[in-house]
């Protein structure tokens, strides 16, 4: 077809890689930038004059704001972390068994687990706020972690119970033959071959809880736990960070993510798909 | 545990599973390939593997969904106690409330724009990337980027671009003598402030958009296209007439997670344009009603409402937009 060499497909491929890596760049060009060179008229659409100072300032300066930087970073990262371990474990065991055990109430159960991602994320926000406040979970990394674990539940079931029913049922009828208990086979033989699955479902896991926002700006009003994007956005309202080192704070936001999703976009996107469509 | 092959049992073992029932172990539970096992062997396994996840969803989405319903028939208001019932009092309030309409209007705003260019911007990204090419799966990294940051972040990241001082818009507007270029781009004039705001989720929710209809069309054989080359069909007819109609399952989900996105906004108005009214959405009122003044049981109505709303036009998109495909 002539119309996959046409010139305007190439004008048309680069306007969409523009448009996807545009505001990264300009944060990462401002962010290299002293703040009067950025606010230099004409506008510098390249950093003339690099420096690291704002990298520097918030990787190592002993300032509130490098320090708050710091310690929500490494709280973002340990809820993440959590959340992603916890959510990967259950939803596993839970869709295996739903992928492969008939048991009474199957469908019911299954369905209502999946039934509770249409729940818009705000119905529920009131609600788990006074749930966590009762039991002394406000300001907690468990706190956070149960109710990022609650909602992140049914779409890792739905992608794992799809992976699961795509595998074929005669290896793990093979291994009971051989005498192997039914945890055995799940362990030993299904487990191995569902990996890219699990991969995929806990990198996705991974990116959902690292987006939070509301969640934590309700659930952690301090920074104990205040994740890295909490404290951002408290900090954008401040007029006296200055907008390069802002630019500085936002990247180092992005930078995990933006390398898995990079790195490890093909498991994203099979992982996606499998849990969008069907 | 030992391996599962290298162990000598001849035979499986009944196996021990609670409630002193014993269940043979010689008959492989597949869902798909055995029979059901007779009624009264009660198998344990499966409920205790459903067990943990079915005890979060009860306690932190059915519970509190349930909270949600309940209590938004009661003055629950830590301003004004007891907590009493009200009726539909909370919802009689939010309607008579003006900020509320306006982040009503804003929202219904972010809606309607947001999900009509993300889907539009998303089928035809789609039909780029359609067919292969060198460096397509290159070209897929790169454009689920936005959708793998957080909206807070990208928000900061936009507020570079449009910033007055330092921003890319700005500099180009000064830089070809369009303007002065120090023009304030957010906050000045609602209607400015809305679209920039959705351009900013827009840049986010497309990319999952494109994907689900890129899916889509990587089902359509190339057939069909090279029997509509030789009935005379144009590039044109060839879109309107096979890859739209058969791509409308990916469409209708697309829409379905934009209109999500878009209902529920909150990152990216609350970073960019702070508490002002002229950008608040729903799930932003929710919130100061909520957590600022204290007032739950409006709050419980308000996103009731909003999720009433979502689960609608949802199911509309759905009826109106989803075809399934046989091919």
């Amino acid at each position: 077809m002539s119309a996959r060499r046409h010139p305007l497909r190439s004008v048309a491929l680069g306007l969409v890689i523009l448009w996807s890596i545009v505001p990264i760049y300009w944060a990462a060009k401002s962010a290299l930038q002293t703040e009067s060179a950025a606010r230099s008229r004409p506008v510098e659409y390249f950093p003339l004059h690099p420096t690291l100072d704002n990298f520097r300032i918030l990787l190592s300066g002993q300032g509130d704001v490098a320090v708050g930087i710091r310690h929500s970073l490494l709280n973002i990262v340990i809820e993440c972390t959590a959340a992603t371990a916890v959510t990967v474990t259950l939803a596993a065991l839970a869709a295996y068994a739903f992928a492969r055990f008939t048991f009474r109430g199957r469908n019911v159960l299954f369905y209502t687990v999946l039934a509770t991602m249409a729940f818009p994320p705000n119905t529920t926000l009131i609600p788990l706020y006074r749930i966590m406040s009762d039991f002394g979970l406000v300001n907690t990394y468990t706190g956070i972690v149960l109710v990022y674990v609650s909602g992140f539940l049914p779409l890792a079931v739905w992608v794992l119970h799809n992976y699961f029913a795509s595998i074929p049922t005669s290896i793990e009828e093979a291994g009971r033959i051989d005498g192997a208990s039914r945890m055995q086979v799940f362990w030993h033989l299904v487990l191995p071959l569902a990996v890219p699955g699990i991969i995929s479902t806990a990198l996705i896991t991974f990116l959902f809880g690292w987006a939070q926002f509301l969640f934590p700006l309700v659930l952690s009003t301090d920074l104990s736990t205040q994740p890295l994007t909490v404290l951002i956005a408290a900090l954008q309202g401040r007029h006296v960070v200055p907008s390069t080192l802002m630019s500085a704070a936002g990247l180092l936001a992005i930078a995990v993510p933006a390398v898995i999703a990079l790195a490890f976009n093909r498991y994203i996107v099979s992982g996606l798909l499998a849990g969008s469509t069907k | 545990m030992s391996a599962p092959r290298g162990s000598a049992r001849p035979t499986p073992r009944a196996h021990d599973v609670g409630r002193g029932v014993v269940v043979e172990g010689d008959r492989f539970d597949g869902a798909t390939s055995t029979p059901r096992p007779p009624r009264r062997r009660l198998d344990a396994l499966p409920y205790v593997l459903v067990a943990p996840v079915a005890i979060f969803i009860v306690g932190l989405a059915l519970v509190p969904a349930a909270f949600t319903i309940i209590e938004s028939f009661f003055k629950v208001d830590a301003l004004d106690p007891p907590t009493r019932f009200t009726g539909i009092g909370n919802f009689v309030e939010i309607f008579q409330n003006h900020t509320v309409m306006n982040s009503v209007a804003n929202t219904a705003f972010y809606v309607v724009v947001g999900v009509g260019v993300s889907t539009v911007l998303a089928i035809a990204m789609a039909v780029l990337l359609q067919h292969p090419f060198r460096g397509r799966g290159l070209v897929i990294a790169i454009l689920i980027l936005p959708w793998a940051l957080p909206g807070v972040v990208e928000g900061i990241l936009w507020s570079g671009i449009f910033d007055p001082n330092s921003g890319l818009i700005n500099g180009l507007v000064a830089t070809f003598h369009l303007g002065a270029g120090n023009a304030v781009l957010l906050g000045q004039n609602q209607l400015l402030t809305l679209a920039l705001i959705e351009v900013v989720q827009v840049w986010q929710i497309t990319p999952l958009s494109t994907l689900l209809i890129f899916a889509a069309l990587q089902l359509i054989p190339d057939e069909i296209y090279e029997a509509a080359v030789v009935d005379g069909a144009n590039q044109w007819r060839s879109f309107t007439s096979i890859t739209l109609p058969l791509a409308r399952p990916g469409i209708a989900v697309a829409m379905v997670q934009a209109l999500i996105a878009t209902l529920n906004i909150f990152d990216q108005p609350y970073v960019l344009n702070g508490a002002a009214s002229t950008g608040a959405s729903v799930t932003m009122e929710t919130y100061f009603i909520s957590f600022q003044n204290l007032n739950f049981g409006q709050g419980y109505a308000l996103s009731l409402l909003v999720a009433l709303v979502t689960v609608t036009l949802s199911l509309v998109v759905v009826r109106f937009v989803y075809r399934k495909v046989e091919l």
